[in-house]
């Protein structure tokens, strides 16, 4: 009258792929109770994003793979704190943020993080010549020849979901200020969006 | 261009410094905070705007190409061999998770004995795992851990594929937890509470049934 049962002895590789089917939820509950394997499933399924996430705001990939071990090793420290362990994603994508940001505190006097407004790279012309990159492609070019500011803005508000508020305090700048950062990113975008389409 | 003071509102307001004038009177971060609320409450003036309209249809494509933009990357991203994932898994503490020392029995009075929370928590797992067509999520021990031999309920949660009965399901969980906590432990059980909290609807994509309640 029961489905058959497993066996009793599973195989390592068959509860590896039980996993990788199970949700986020049922990932982080397991992770919290100690079950390394169901954590490695969650560190596989939301590194790449994680590390592109970190690429984009360190850009360096040396420095987003650090930060990603780092994140994760919070992680697994700090998942029993999480209220709702279905929204592991925007939880992890917040502590890359941070310790995304931390570095390039760290690292400030070659940034030009107190330094407004640095003028954009004079080639705004290279959407004709990417005509065959895909939209994603296409606008991540885009995003990249943002000036530094504005770049970051704009992606810790749509990358890392934060509100204006977060993004004024963690770049430590004013509210208005944000504000005017991502209508000038915002503007750009849809300009070099819309010549593209 | 168009002058400021003829304004058009078919002309494209992001190649002007003049967003009001092409915009029916508004501003592009007024568009950009009324999608971000929903369109609510109905703005008249925005939704009868023709060039509101195609405005805001741009900003829809442009949250849209962003939403897409970090996977893309994520998933153009050179295959990397599995250092990265080791490097994790070596770094992380992993007996920060053996949770409370439960007393066992032991007839000598000199000798104490303790199995840890994390270890039943891991023998229930580990037999849950066993039943086909359900996955094992938390698993809590409710009870006085203290002292030796008082009662002690077993909660589980649970996922399931769909077309799978819950009762049966549910049931074959318990007697197979119960089964092994008699064979591996002394624990007394009062009872095994099991929740199911999603259901999959597919067995290779669960990803359509993460909604969960």
């Amino acid at each position: 009258m029961f489905p058959a049962n497993r066996g009793a002895a599973v195989p390592d590789s068959q509860i590896r792929a039980l996993l990788e089917h199970a949700d986020d939820r049922t990932l982080v509950e397991r992770t919290v109770d100690g079950d390394i394997r169901a954590f490695e499933v969650l560190v596989r399924r939301h590194g790449p994003l994680m590390r592109a996430y970190a690429t984009r705001i360190l850009g360096s990939n040396d420095e987003a793979d650090d930060v990603v071990q780092e994140t994760f090793i919070t992680a697994w420290a700090k998942l029993p704190t999480l209220e709702n362990p279905a929204l592991a994603k925007g939880w992890l994508m917040r502590i890359v943020s941070h310790k995304s940001i931390d570095r390039i505190r760290a690292r400030r006097h070659h940034s030009s993080l107190d330094n407004l407004d640095v003028p954009a790279p004079d080639h705004h012309s290279p959407i004709t010549a990417v005509e065959a990159l895909s939209r994603s492609e296409a606008l991540s070019q885009v995003l990249s020849e943002l000036p530094t500011n504005q770049r970051r803005c704009w992606e810790l508000k749509e990358f890392g979901d934060y509100s204006y508020a977060e993004i004024a305090e963690e770049l430590d700048l004013p509210v208005s200020t944000i504000r005017g950062l991502l209508a000038r990113a915002r503007k750009t975008l849809i300009r070099e969006m819309e010549a593209w389409r | 261009m168009t002058p400021p003071n003829m304004p058009d509102a078919t002309s494209d307001w992001y190649l002007s410094d003049n967003e009001p004038g092409h915009l029916d009177g508004h501003t592009i971060e007024e568009l950009n905070d009324y999608l971000d609320r929903g369109r609510v409450p109905a703005n008249l003036s925005i939704d009868t705007s023709p060039a509101c309209q195609i405005a805001l249809a741009s900003l829809e494509r442009l949250s849209s190409a962003m939403s897409s933009l970090l996977q893309d990357e994520a998933d153009r991203a050179d295959v990397r061999d599995d250092s990265w994932v080791t490097a994790i898994m070596d770094g992380i503490v992993r007996d920060a998770r053996s949770g409370r020392d439960i007393p066992l029995e032991h007839p000598s009075p000199h000798a104490r004995l303790f199995v840890t929370e994390g270890a039943v928590r891991g023998l229930v797992r580990a037999a849950g795992d066993t039943v086909a067509n359900l996955i094992v999520g938390r698993c809590r021990l409710d009870g006085d851990l203290a002292t030796p031999g008082a009662p002690i309920t077993i909660a589980i949660n649970a996922s399931i594929y769909r077309g799978e009965s819950i009762p049966a399901l549910a049931e074959q969980l318990r007697q197979t937890v119960a089964a092994a906590l008699s064979a591996h432990t002394e624990l007394t059980i009062a009872a095994i509470d099991v929740t199911i909290q999603n259901i999959y609807l597919t067995r290779h994509d669960p990803e359509i049934g993460q909604d969960t309640p």
